[in-house]
């Protein structure tokens, strides 16, 4: 299977007359992005910003980060399943501006899964997104039955951020790319001798999918993945868009749609893939709230890795506390299948950092990846500018935020927890805990 | 102007003399002394400005005591930071640094610093109270140790970022923080590379270092099962902090460091108002009103009626569990177990809470 992604390197970003690329600018035309916004009923009211790294903006409380891209060829659309006929994500070809993401921001509403990101300041480097060139959409709804819900959907806004990510990508359609990257694996059992005999290496994602409540978790064609068993994909689909964030998990833990999109670990393992190590896919798996579900999870990604013949191990879990016992549970069945297996996740040591990292342990995970500490405190300065609403992240409940957290000047003091993807479990993250 | 530092040492270092002094009751000098001055001599921000010397054996045979004392001595004294030893491998030695430095952080709130080679049994105990910097098995080391020491007592008294323990060279205190790669001077490689990198090492049976170490479990083998209970002498063991009224062994309601045995060969059950508990961890309502909730000896006599149980010790054995630590826990049921084999228990009841 093939997959093409063609590259349009961003240098800027700014409103005009007419949405497109040209010259490494992209252009948005924001009567007519609000209007493909406006076309849901549900929203009431949306604005566009542009923000671009070292602007003194803090943007709270942020649903999702998206890539502006479009579908040339191979499915109907960016999220076959979600917002487009079902149809694999795996082949084709994708255009995406690169060095850019659309960020959906809540006008006044936050939620448990919502988080902040300042583009400039000391905390600009506390999430990828300080360093993107964003568009972002500011709006409201009329979801009156979660309004005042600590944990919401935000069913209106994530999808009005597909559609309009897509709306702005479909201008790169007709457009020749800066570069294109390929990404093609053959069918396991029929590799080059030279690449089989390479250790073969499978990756395990553990998206959030452990509300019982449709409507929250991690889709994957639009699929709740609470409601699946482990199944093994092509990376590719995770590239063409087949997965989409959901909105139940603590906002540093959390893979946004953009980091499904463009998995740096996938990327990495694809462009070792032949060289050092021969890359089998992706073992799609959950995070569950019942040990029988755990376990019966853990067994069925041992199972696949072991009937791939795996040599080795990525697993990468979104969340923390409670999943981090399917983390370990992975893990272990992987080791016990002799799967030489490496962790990536964040860990809770408390604001002391006295706490003990993960939930479970177990000596044979032996190999594991930091990516900062859920419980960390920070202390932000007051922002010139707030885009969304500050208040948000005292009172609607955001995972690292708490009544009195924000202060009346605009400082406010707040767990990494609350910061917009912060620990990046997708492979982003460039920071880790130590030992003091 | 410079921090001041008192500095903890024991008879030998603090030349009072050698093992004949080792009962030296505890006593503060004026000044530097011996390896003070290679600390003072380094140290660009931190003084040290007194000793405070204990002898080895006194501080091991008197240590509630002995800290009292270190303490009291030194109220009223102005200092910054504490600092111990380096206590080498020396076991009194660490330990009564250990100890001493615990003690005068939880009063007097100031950085505590010693040093010890890593197989000194203080490291164990006091690795989490205390920066124990990573030091010499003989005092050949004394000088790169007591540098390590002041360096990084600079470090403190500068206000400089302190850097994870690997990195510092102390054993680390158990306290995770999460750090930008960047501000270690180091590149920051994301965690997807990070990832990748340690599986090919992995793979290839290369040495990789894991970033979140897993302490390795202590386990016990589980003995083999007795084969006819109706044969042995069975004893029961709890750290439910059941006790004679009156606590006769003043086991602590928390962090227990004790343990007692107490005669129950002539008793049907444990009564009310005889026995209590002692326990901090739970509402003692339940235990206090039936001791044997927590120490089943009506459920042992009745079963010995009944001919399904062979024996039951003449003595059972308790502690408190909550709060007590690993190491404690272990030292006293090593300690009751020798007792128990002495009795020629075969079977134990181990009740916890």
């Amino acid at each position: 299977m093939k997959l093409e992604i063609g590259n349009f390197v961003v240098k800027d970003v700014a409103f005009g007359a007419k949405t497109g690329f040209a010259d490494g600018i992209f252009t948005v035309n924001k009567e007519e992005a609000l209007a493909e916004v406006m076309k849901d009923e549900h929203i009431t009211e949306a604005e566009l910003h542009i923000v671009k790294p070292g602007d003194e903006v803090r943007l709270v409380p942020v649903k999702d980060a998206l890539e502006i891209r479009c579908r040339v060829s191979g499915a109907p659309g960016n999220h076959p399943g979600v917002t487009s006929d079902l149809c694999s994500a795996a082949t084709g070809r994708v255009h995406s501006l690169t060095g850019a993401s659309l960020l959906v921001v809540g006008k006044h509403w936050g939620s448990f899964q919502d988080g902040l990101i300042d583009m400039g300041g000391p905390f600009q480097r506390a999430t990828l997104y300080g360093f993107l060139k964003n568009i972002v959409l500011v709006a409201d709804t009329d979801e009156e039955f979660e309004r005042h819900e600590q944990q919401k959907k935000n069913h209106a806004l994530r999808w009005a951020g597909m559609r309009l990510a897509e709306f702005l990508g479909k201008t790169l359609a007709s457009l020749t790319p800066d570069s294109i990257d390929v990404y093609e694996l053959d069918a396991v059992n029929r590799r080059d001798a030279a690449v089989s005999g390479l250790p073969s290496v499978v990756y395990v994602m553990q998206p959030q999918t452990q509300m019982e409540a449709m409507g929250y978790n991690t889709l994957v064609y639009g699929w709740d993945g609470n409601h699946m068993l482990p199944t093994y994909m092509h990376p590719n689909e995770i590239l063409g868009g087949a997965v989409v964030s959901g909105s139940f998990m603590p906002c540093s833990s959390k893979m946004s749609t953009y980091e499904f999109q463009t998995n740096p670990t996938i990327k990495r393992l694809m462009k070792e893939h032949g060289k050092t190590l021969n890359f089998l896919g992706v073992i799609m798996s959950n995070l569950n709230v019942i040990m029988e579900q755990k376990v019966r999870s853990a067994i069925m990604v041992a199972q696949i890795a072991n009937n791939l013949g795996a040599d080795g191990a990525i697993v990468a879990e979104e969340g923390y506390g409670n999943p981090d016992v399917d983390y370990i549970q992975v893990i272990v069945e992987l080791e016990k299948a002799g799967v030489k297996t490496v962790g990536i996740s964040n860990e809770c040591t408390g604001r002391d950092g006295k706490s003990q990292p993960l939930v479970a342990l177990d000596p044979r995970a032996d190999a594991l990846v930091s990516t900062g500490n859920v419980s960390e405190l920070v202390h932000l300065a007051p922002m010139k500018t707030v885009l969304g609403e500050l208040e948000s992240l005292r009172r609607d409940g955001l995972s690292g935020g708490w009544d009195g957290c924000v202060n009346p000047d605009g400082s406010c003091l707040l767990e990494d927890n609350a910061v917009f993807c912060a620990d990046h479990p997708s492979g982003y993250s460039v920071k880790r805990c130590f030992e003091f | 102007m410079k921090k001041k530092a008192i500095h903890y040492l024991n008879q030998f270092f603090g030349q009072v003399g050698g093992e004949d002094m080792a009962d030296y009751e505890p006593a503060m000098h004026d000044g530097a002394l011996g390896c003070s001055n290679i600390f003072n001599a380094v140290s660009k921000n931190v003084e040290i400005t007194n000793t405070l010397i204990c002898g080895d054996n006194f501080m091991a045979s008197h240590a509630d005591e002995a800290v009292e004392r270190c303490l009291k001595l030194l109220e009223g004294k102005e200092f910054d930071i504490f600092i111990a030893g380096p206590a080498f491998n020396a076991g009194r030695y660490g330990n009564a640094c250990g100890l001493v430095c615990k003690a005068v952080s939880e009063k007097f709130n100031v950085p505590v610093i010693s040093s010890m080679n890593v197989e000194n049994p203080g490291v164990e105990l006091f690795k989490k109270d205390l920066y124990i910097f990573k030091g010499g098995a003989r005092a050949t080391t004394m000088k790169a140790d007591m540098t390590a020491m002041a360096t990084f007592a600079d470090k403190i008294a500068s206000g400089e970022r302190l850097l994870p323990a690997a990195m510092e060279g102390y054993f680390g205190r158990g306290i995770r923080h999460q750090v930008y790669l960047e501000d270690l001077g180091m590149e920051p490689v994301p965690a997807c590379d990070r990832a990748v990198d340690m599986l090919l090492a992995k793979l290839a049976g290369k040495e990789f270092e894991t970033e979140l170490p897993i302490p390795t479990p202590d386990l016990i083998p589980i003995a083999p099962a007795i084969k006819d209970i109706t044969k042995i002498k069975i004893a029961l063991v709890t750290s439910g902090g059941i006790v004679p009224v009156g606590n006769p062994d003043r086991i602590e309601s928390c962090s227990a460091t004790r343990w007692g045995k107490y005669d129950i060969s002539k008793m049907a059950a444990l009564e009310s108002g005889v026995f209590k508990t002692i326990h901090a961890g739970y509402d003692p309502e339940q235990g206090d009103k039936n001791p044997n909730v927590v120490v089943p000896l009506d459920a042992m006599r009745a079963l010995q009626n009944e001919g399904l149980l062979g024996e039951v010790d003449d003595y059972f054995y308790s502690t408190v569990g909550t709060g007590t630590t690993q190491g404690e826990a272990a030292r006293m049921g090593r300690e009751i177990a020798e007792v128990l084999h002495q009795r020629g228990v075969e079977g134990v009841i181990l009740t916890a809470t």
